[in-house]
């Protein structure tokens, strides 16, 4: 998955620049910077919610090119390829938790009712919610629906899960659960793509670090140099100790 | 008193039920459907050509609405004979008053029931649009299986309200004719010189009728509030 130069502007703000970006399949890349930097435009990008003024999207067998219309046919298949879990879940209020995970397979990917169930099934007891499947999403806490969140995007197997902050609602407690099904997921080789501020996680999860600032990528490469303590560049090391706290020390 | 509320009452039901409930219910299944229609123009995306349709909706919404009905019924039951167009209507369109009555009804319930589905469907946050795109569902599906479902409980009460003000606004078919409920009161008020009786007798059959919808309105208020479950986190 690689986006070549894509430009990207909201009004008269240029959120991303000319930002080229690979995201190798079956590897976890993480993206962190400040808020506002264009990290969660790129993610969206990926699974074409945005769509960028210009450059090229390769996917596959599909190559995009952003300064053209992209057709129908091309958004939905990616779209079914990367599968998004977003901050505040988007969890479908009108379903049940097996609902909400059935209705990509059986719409969209046309699967027969009793095998989607099935699958659902499985994937519930992988996030630790087994017994959740009848309960409605307002009956759930945070770290709940994001993991019935993470399930429905995995329902439709997809070869990218593109998490946007996916722990940033939620209270430590409910984060650390949220946090081990995706190092499960990671340990199983998934293919991933995060954005997060949790800097500890990041460290632990990432097999490829993105730094994004003001649009721009100011890093690419592996986590142990960007969190070495001899990193040259003083911004990332100011950011990751503003993001540690180590300023407070 | 009681012999005339006995010998009218049978005469002013029998019109409510072969004329002021039917007006009233395919009137409202028709306002629905071009008030869904208007809605969804009104809210797309789209631009280009299909700007003119929107432009066509938006004028809609605001004719029925800044206009009388009864002036509106009045347009179409007596109005429309003389469109004539020579070659194309050389008569005019001459309508029965039933059908008159309910081409109106709809045309106004549609006018004003599409600004609440607008606004229902304008009140489902847009990540549940996003969540629906997200797992490669087209727009249509989207529509009809996540946003409908839950804008459904926000329309529900206003719409409901609008139903109820459809039952007692046809009432106004009796200028055009229409033998419904209140015409048939006038009717036999001119008989028996007793208006005040007669015109009580309906109001509070209309009553009644209102009485039971609205019992109804609450009862499927609760049904959809436990099937669609619409508290978002």
């Amino acid at each position: 998955m690689k986006l070549t130069n894509i430009n990207k502007s909201f009004g008269n703000k240029n959120v991303l620049k000319n930002t080229t970006l690979e995201f190798p399949a079956g590897k976890t890349t993480v993206m962190v910077g400040p808020s506002g930097s264009g990290k969660s435009t790129i993610l969206r990008s990926l699974n074409l919610l945005v769509m960028p003024e210009s450059g090229q999207y390769d996917f596959d067998d599909h190559h995009l090119d952003f300064s053209q219309k992209v057709s129908n046919k091309d958004k939905l298949a990616i779209r079914q390829e990367t599968g998004m879990v977003f901050q505040d879940y988007n969890l479908f209020p009108n379903k049940t938790v097996l609902g909400n995970i059935i209705e990509g397979p059986t719409q969209v990917l046309k699967q027969a009712k009793k095998e989607a169930i099935a699958n659902a099934h499985n994937l519930l007891a992988k996030v630790g919610l087994a017994d959740y499947g009848d309960a409605y999403p307002n009956e759930l806490s945070g770290g709940q629906a994001q993991r019935v969140a993470i399930a429905r995007a995995l329902a439709m197997s997809p070869k990218y899960i593109l998490l946007d902050e996916p722990t940033s609602a939620l209270d430590p407690e409910l984060e650390l659960s949220v946090l081990k099904v995706l190092l499960q997921l990671a340990e199983e080789k998934q293919s991933m793509v995060i954005v997060t501020h949790n800097m500890v996680f990041a460290k632990h999860v990432a097999d490829k670090i993105i730094f994004v600032e003001n649009g721009e990528i100011l890093y690419d490469g592996t986590p142990d140099e960007f969190f070495a303590p001899d990193n040259p560049n003083k911004r990332i090391k100011n950011f990751i100790a503003s993001m540690t706290m180590e300023n407070l020390k | 008193m009681w012999e005339i509320i006995k010998t009218s009452l049978p005469q002013l039901l029998a019109a409510g039920f072969k004329y002021t409930i039917p007006l009233a219910i395919i009137s409202f299944f028709f306002g629905l459907i071009i008030a869904l229609v208007t809605a969804l123009i009104r809210l797309s995306r789209q631009r280009g050509a299909f700007m003119i349709l929107k432009w066509i909706a938006s004028f809609y919404v605001w004719l029925f609405r800044s206009t009388p009905l009864l002036v509106q019924l009045f347009i179409v039951f007596f109005g429309l004979p003389y469109l004539r167009i020579k070659g194309v209507l050389p008569h005019g369109i001459k309508l029965e008053p039933f059908t008159a009555g309910i081409i109106t009804f709809s045309l106004n319930t549609g006018a004003y029931a599409s600004e609440t589905i607008r606004a229902a469907i304008s009140s489902v946050p847009t990540g549940q649009w996003e969540a629906g795109a997200a797992i490669g569902m087209t727009r249509l599906q989207i529509l009809w299986r996540i946003i409908l479902p839950q804008a459904l409980r926000v329309a529900l009460p206003p719409l409901s309200n609008s139903f109820i003000s459809l039952v007692k606004d046809t009432s106004l078919a009796a200028s055009i004719t229409i033998m419904e409920m209140f015409a048939v009161s006038q009717q036999i008020a001119a008989e028996n010189y007793q208006p005040l009786l007669m015109y009580t007798l309906v109001a509070m059959v209309y009553a009644v009728f209102t009485t039971i919808l609205s019992y109804f309105q609450g009862y499927l208020e609760r049904v959809v509030d436990r099937q669609v479950n619409a508290n978002n986190r």
